[in-house]
């Protein structure tokens, strides 16, 4: 091998003129003279086992006939068996891991939500009109009186009620017994909230038309409290999206709504947390998300070591129509993940201590041709209005979001707002509400595609929340600890249990599962299983197939030689054509006993198979001591070049 | 020993002893490529034409780089493990329940000990908050505590006194018990510059902890002043509590009796006799259920709340200490026998007045041990003693772990945590400033500088009970009355009328007697990876295991021997020149050297001129042939291999 690496170097420059080159050394490619010579190199090197029983075994037509046939039974059962294999690693498939992790952990990051969206002072002249709307629709439909004030004006007032579109009404339902038959009022009307309501024969709802008043539906629901609650809600979306300025922050949240913090038995700061106002719930805080300076991270579970908020949770500037629930909202996600309160949150009682255990979860799928998931949203053809890392949410949020500027023209006011979009109001764009629930309903009904759009995340992390509760303040420590609250926070508050929550949010354990997908079939098990059924078919590898190549380039070549050189015998003048395949013939011819013979003429011209074989190989030991001895040069260079001087 | 020279000479004649195939690397490296079964070598030499040469050459190192590559892939994936998950359904053994007052002790019992410190808890809230009591009962009480305690002086706050720090400056605080300012040297911790500007109309309230020497202190600051109140209170009750014994503690807390009021196990009633005690150090007497030493482990019939345990708790709330815990109900932890249960750290917070209802779902897990994971079975392996008196887990590691730490550093063990042997509990009269070392030390524990997380390792196997919780108003307002006189009469040791805010409904019951495994198996065997290994081989060379004992013998035996060979002829010829030189019988040399420099195999002149030299060692004579003889055997050896390759070709 080494002795053969020496000329290496050699060959780089020879290649463009071969043919001048062949009187000295070994010829840089040469081909033999005829196809039986080829062959017979073949049969007697070849690797291949089948093969050469039945190409070279020539004398005996049973044998070669038995030996095809084996050698036909063999290959098909090769091929076979690579058609399963192939088959099997094209499917893909997949195998789960489980693993049980155990090591510190990244804390999540917490938002807590206020519950209250805005201070019912400030969003009162806003507010004002709707609500006395409202008041006058709860008197005239349930005769309920939620002011003095309303009784008074009320009479006088029942014309500025056309003033807001889609009121309320209460609606007859013809033939409640048979929900099959019932007729609606009109034949578009989409959502039926009352499956069964048979005591009633009405129900309540609020008409929405489009552009032109050509169709127009109507939402109704069985229980008054829902439908009060959706048509104020829709009202009061409008409202908020004719508030152009930005939400009032309120800047000393530490103080205000969040009396203690702690983690790992450490007070936090400002710069623990980040704030954004959402429409619906509020205030909201995020701690320890992705622009905490340090995250925190557990490195022992427990309550001691996790995140301890007091909260205050009066409700005395809530907006009573809107605000049916009193608490505080508490949501645990991902560092880089929005936070979608309506999705996962979890609600706090005041007046109680909520102690929540998270155990964390981790599924990593496996992209590209194992499952139909996407790494970073990147590929998924949805823009991604949240500007935060993909999760399936994200891109559904953001693709109903799309749909909606699409269809509606205008963008709703709880998902964000993309440039140059402003969000909806009746006053602009004043058929959006039947747009909306016309697009809703056709979200949900996957009409819009956002389901099959958005594609799994290859990496999730979810957190499984598990909660206890006990009450706090207890009786014997709820005095000074109140005070201690109202003297530090500027507490002040009537009904104090109520006034105050406290949440716990830990690792139960610091073990963590994560669900991952690995292929079942690799690459290397493939070539693997591959190559053991080669060999046992076989006996063959790879390189074996190179030979048979190489037999083909062989055979081509010669095929290529012998055509032009009677081509040349043909149509040129014998003078010149002679000396042409001379020169063709004599190139292989001194060459090829520069190796092995030591008599040139001798494989030209000898037939007999064998025989050439036995003289190809046999000399060189006789010749090689005899090289030496005509040149006695260096003892080890003398090796390596032993060729070279006894080429004749 | 004419007889051993007998004996080897046959074996010589016998088992003639050939040096390699070859004389030369070269000639060996040729026969090799010739001979051998291993693809593409054969063509390397057999092939006609330098390029077609040097490509077979290429094809067959790719051959050997692959086959090295996939083959390290194989080895290097060989420990992985595959996760198989079975559900079972069977009747599945009930857990070990522990249920704990969340206040340790009475708080009439234990107020003698604690009269001073809350005394001056009371104090100091009055002079930091101006906080007044609000109940008359309380005051009153107050009143006759401070009366009785006014000679004494605050000897809590002269050992760690309460600071408050005014907005701005962190390194002068204001003692609360002089009222004077005084510097705080030393480091502040916690203290976050940007909390203090957040705090228009307050200050920071903390406490600070000196070493020994007090050349280094630290400041604990609290934003909130409830936390500051509680972790000072805490610190001193800790000391207070260490100097009492265990028997006199036990009596203090809640009896078994006091605290189950009933309770029901899979249909049937249970009193506390199957409860075991077990003294928790911040909660008390906590009361195990079905973990009983030497007895069968309870299990349960049938899935569903009927089936499981249902328990009514007392939890008297009066008796609760104001300071030391600011939230009523009791913990529930649910975990496996003998196990030990970390109540402070992973419990379920059951209610007072309602019923809670606790759904388990069983999941056991079974990893494999070294060399698949880093996980253990038992303690071995584990350079941490067991402090607990329980079965192996990561929690009871990483705490024996800290108290062993701590008794190392701080010279006594930590209060919450079990006793390691010979050492005592932290108290203030023998060590006056452990608190400083245990809060130093605890800090570096939980971020991790102890090296605690790195040396525990986790558990091989570990059941885990996934708990559903659900609340319901309990009692409700119409049984109130009934039940709650019912109960008093059943409750015959308490000589008061229950209150519903003094009780609490437990019912914890397997949701179904589904039980899910996850068990780990080896995904490899070594019958996979040879055959995996056996495949590479064969697909790119058509190599086997012969073919690797072939290329060792080659490569390696073969080449050094004549390597080896080589170099003892030359060592040889040097000594016989160096010995020729002095005598004059000069004309060997020129001759053996001539031989040499015309043949490339070196037996032939070294032979002779061993041969010239008397010494010639006895040994080398059988591996080196006759010199006329090795250029016969070289051409025998070729002869040999030719008609070899013959054979094929004629059958």
């Amino acid at each position: 091998m080494k002795g053969d690496k020496h000329e290496e170097p050699e060959p780089g420059p020879e290649p463009a003129a071969p043919p001048p080159s062949t009187d000295e050394e070994e010829p840089l490619l040469e081909f033999h003279h005829s196809y039986r010579e080829l062959f017979q190199f073949f049969c007697n090197n070849t690797t291949i086992h089948g093969a050469i029983r039945l190409v070279c075994s020539q004398h005996n037509r049973m044998k070669t006939a038995f030996w095809a046939v084996l050698w036909l039974c063999t290959f098909g059962m090769m091929y076979w068996q690579f058609g399963l294999l192939f088959g099997e690693y094209f499917s893909y498939p997949v195998s789960l891991n489980i693993n049980l992790n155990s090591e510190k952990l990244v804390f999540p990051a917490v938002t807590v939500c206020t519950l209250n969206p805005y201070r019912y002072t400030e969003m009162k002249k806003d507010l004002e009109e709707l609500d006395r709307i409202t008041e006058q629709t709860l008197f005239d439909l349930y005769k309920y009186n939620s002011s003095n004030t309303l009784v008074a004006h009320a009479r006088g007032r029942r014309d500025l009620r056309e003033s807001l579109p889609h009121p309320l009404q209460r609606l007859p339902v013809p033939a409640p017994p048979h929900a099959a038959s019932r007729v609606r009022r009109s034949d578009s009307s989409l959502r039926d909230n009352n499956p069964q309501v048979n005591r009633k024969d009405w129900k309540i709802g609020f008409q929405l038309c489009n552009q032109n008043n050509s169709d127009c539906f109507y939402r109704t629901y069985s229980s008054g409290v829902d439908a009060v609650r959706e048509w104020y809600r829709f009202h009061y979306i409008n409202i908020l999206s004719r508030r152009q300025d930005t939400p009032l922050l309120e800047e000393e949240a530490l103080g205000k709504f969040i009396f203690a913090c702690r983690f790992n038995q450490v007070s936090c700061n400002e710069a623990n947390y980040s704030h954004f106002h959402h429409p619906m719930y509020g205030n909201c805080y995020t701690f320890n998300n992705k622009n905490n300076s340090n995250l925190w991270m557990s490195f022992m579970p427990g309550v001691n070591n996790g995140l301890s908020l007091t909260l205050r949770t009066e409700q005395n500037d809530f907006i009573p129509l809107l605000s049916t629930v009193t608490g505080a909202r508490v949501m645990v996600h991902g560092q880089d993940e929005p936070a979608f309160m309506d999705d996962g949150g979890f609600n706090l009682r005041p007046g109680m201590e909520t102690s929540i255990s998270m155990s964390k979860e981790a599924v990593d799928r496996l992209g590209g041709d194992y499952g139909d998931c996407t790494k970073n949203g990147s590929d998924v053809p949805v823009e991604n209005l949240y500007g935060t890392k993909y999760t399936q949410q994200v891109c559904i949020h953001s693709c109903f979001q799309v749909n909606m500027i699409r269809e509606c023209g205008c963008a709703y006011i709880f998902y964000p707002q993309p440039r140059g979009v402003e969000f909806c109001d009746y006053r602009k764009h004043n058929s959006w509400g039947y747009c909306y629930y016309k697009l809703q309903d056709a979200f949900s009904s996957d009409r819009l595609g956002c389901f099959t759009k958005c594609r799994k995340p290859c990496n999730m992390t979810t957190y499984k929340l598990s909660a206890g509760y006990s009450r706090w303040p207890s009786v014997t420590s709820q005095d000074w600890v109140f005070q201690m609250l109202s003297l530090q926070n500027n507490y002040t508050v009537k009904n104090k249990r109520d006034g105050v929550a406290k949440l716990n949010i830990f690792f139960k354990e610091l073990n963590y599962k994560t669900n991952s997908e690995s292929p079942s079939v690799t690459m290397v098990t493939l070539l693997s299983n591959l190559g053991s059924q080669w060999s046992l078919w076989f006996g063959s590898s790879v390189l074996s197939v190179v030979e048979v190549a190489e037999l083909i380039f062989d055979l081509l070549a010669i095929t290529f030689l012998m055509l032009l050189r009677r081509f040349q015998s043909q149509y040129w003048s014998p003078g010149r054509g002679g000396r042409g395949a001379q020169e063709v013939a004599s190139t292989p011819a001194s060459s090829l006993p520069s190796r092995f013979c030591p008599h040139p003429a001798s494989p030209s011209s000898s037939l007999g198979g064998p025989a050439t074989s036995l003289a190809l190989s046999a000399p060189p030991p006789a010749y090689a001591t005899l090289g030496p001895r005509l040149a006695p040069s260096g003892s080890m260079e003398a090796s390596s070049s032993a060729h070279t001087p006894g080429e004749p | 020993m004419a007889a051993g020279e007998k004996i080897k000479a046959k074996i010589k004649k016998n088992l003639p002893v050939r040096g390699p195939q070859a004389p030369t690397i070269k000639e060996l490296m040729r026969w090799y490529c010739l001979n051998t079964n291993t693809h593409g070598c054969r063509r390397i030499v057999v092939s006609r034409g330098r390029l077609r040469r040097l490509l077979w050459i290429l094809f067959t190192l790719t051959a050997v780089a692959l086959i090295f590559w996939q083959c390290a892939l194989l080895i290097s994936s060989f420990y992985t493990v595959s996760v198989s998950i079975k559900v079972h359904f069977q009747k599945l053994d009930f857990p070990a329940v522990t249920i704990c007052n969340i206040n340790p002790y009475r708080y009439s019992a234990v107020r003698d000990l604690l009269a001073e410190l809350e005394q001056e808890t009371r104090g100091s809230l009055k002079t930091l908050f101006g906080f007044s009591e609000i109940t008359s009962r309380k005051r009153r009480e107050a009143e006759s505590w401070s009366s009785a305690r006014k000679g004494t002086g605050s000897k809590f706050l002269n050992l760690i006194p309460l600071l408050a720090f005014d907005k701005g400056e962190t390194s002068k605080a204001r003692d609360f018990r002089t009222g004077r300012k005084r510097k705080v040297s030393g480091r502040i911790i916690h203290t976050a510059s940007d909390v203090v500007h957040v705090y228009e109309s307050k200050g920071l309230v903390g406490f600070q902890l000196c070493s020994n020497d007090t050349s280094s202190c630290a400041v604990y600051t609290f934003t909130s002043g409830v936390n500051a109140i509680r972790e000072w209170y805490k610190l001193h009750y800790m000391n207070i509590m260490a100097q009492v014994s265990l028997e006199k503690k036990i009596n203090m807390s809640y009896s078994a009796e006091e605290l189950l009021v009933t309770c029901f196990f899979d249909g049937e009633s249970c009193d506390a006799r199957n409860f075991t005690r077990f003294h928790h150090p911040m909660y008390g007497n906590c009361y195990t259920f079905n973990n009983r030493q030497n007895e069968t482990i309870l299990s349960t019939s049938m899935g569903g709340s009927e089936y499981g345990l249902q328990v009514i708790l007392y939890l008297n709330e009066e008796e609760y200490n104001p300071f030391l815990v600011s939230s009523t109900g009791a913990k529930v932890i649910v975990h496996r026998q003998y196990e030990y249960p970390f109540i402070e750290d992973v419990g379920t917070e059951i209610e007072t007045a309602m019923a809670t209802s606790i759904g388990m779902h069983l999941t056991e897990s079974f990893k494999l041990s070294e060399p698949y994971s880093r996980c253990t079975e038992d303690w071995n392996g584990v350079l941490i003693t067991n402090i607990y008196n329980a079965t192996y887990s990561l929690q009871i590691c990483l705490h024996s772990c800290f108290q062993a730490k701590m008794v190392e550093k701080c010279g006594c063990a930590q209060f919450s945590q079990p006793l390691p042997q010979g050492a005592n509990y932290c108290n203030y009269r023998q060590h006056p400033n452990w608190m400083y070392c245990y809060y130093e030390l605890h800090q570096a524990f939980v971020w991790g500088e102890l090296g605690c997380q790195s040396v525990c390792k986790e558990a091989c196997s570990f059941k885990e009970w996934t708990l559903t919780t659900s609340l319901a108003q309990w009692p409700s307002e119409v049984s109130e009355k009934w039940l709650l006189s019912v109960l008093t009469w059943d409750q015959g040791q308490i000589k008061k009328k229950l209150n519903k805010t003094d009780l609490a409904k437990l019912l914890i019951f397997y949701k179904d007697l589904n039980q899910r495994s996850i068990v780990e198996s080896p995904a490899n065997s070594i019958e996979m990876l040879l055959s995996n290994i056996g495949g590479q081989l064969g697909l790119w060379m058509s190599c086997s295991i012969v073919c690797i004992i072939e290329i060792i013998e080659v490569f390696f035996i073969d080449s050094l021997s004549i390597v080896a060979r080589h170099q003892w002829h030359k060592a040889k010829e040097w000594w016989a020149r160096r010995q020729a030189s002095p005598c004059p019988e000069a004309p060997p040399s020129p001759q053996g050297q001539d031989n040499l420099g015309l043949n490339m195999d070196d037996d032939l002149p070294t032979f002779t001129s061993a041969l010239c030299l008397p010494p010639a060692p006895a040994a080398q004579v059988p591996g080196t042939p006759p010199p006329r003889y090795n250029t016969l055997r070289l051409e025998r050896t070729f002869s040999r291999q030719l008609t070899g390759t013959e054979v094929p070709a004629e059958s």
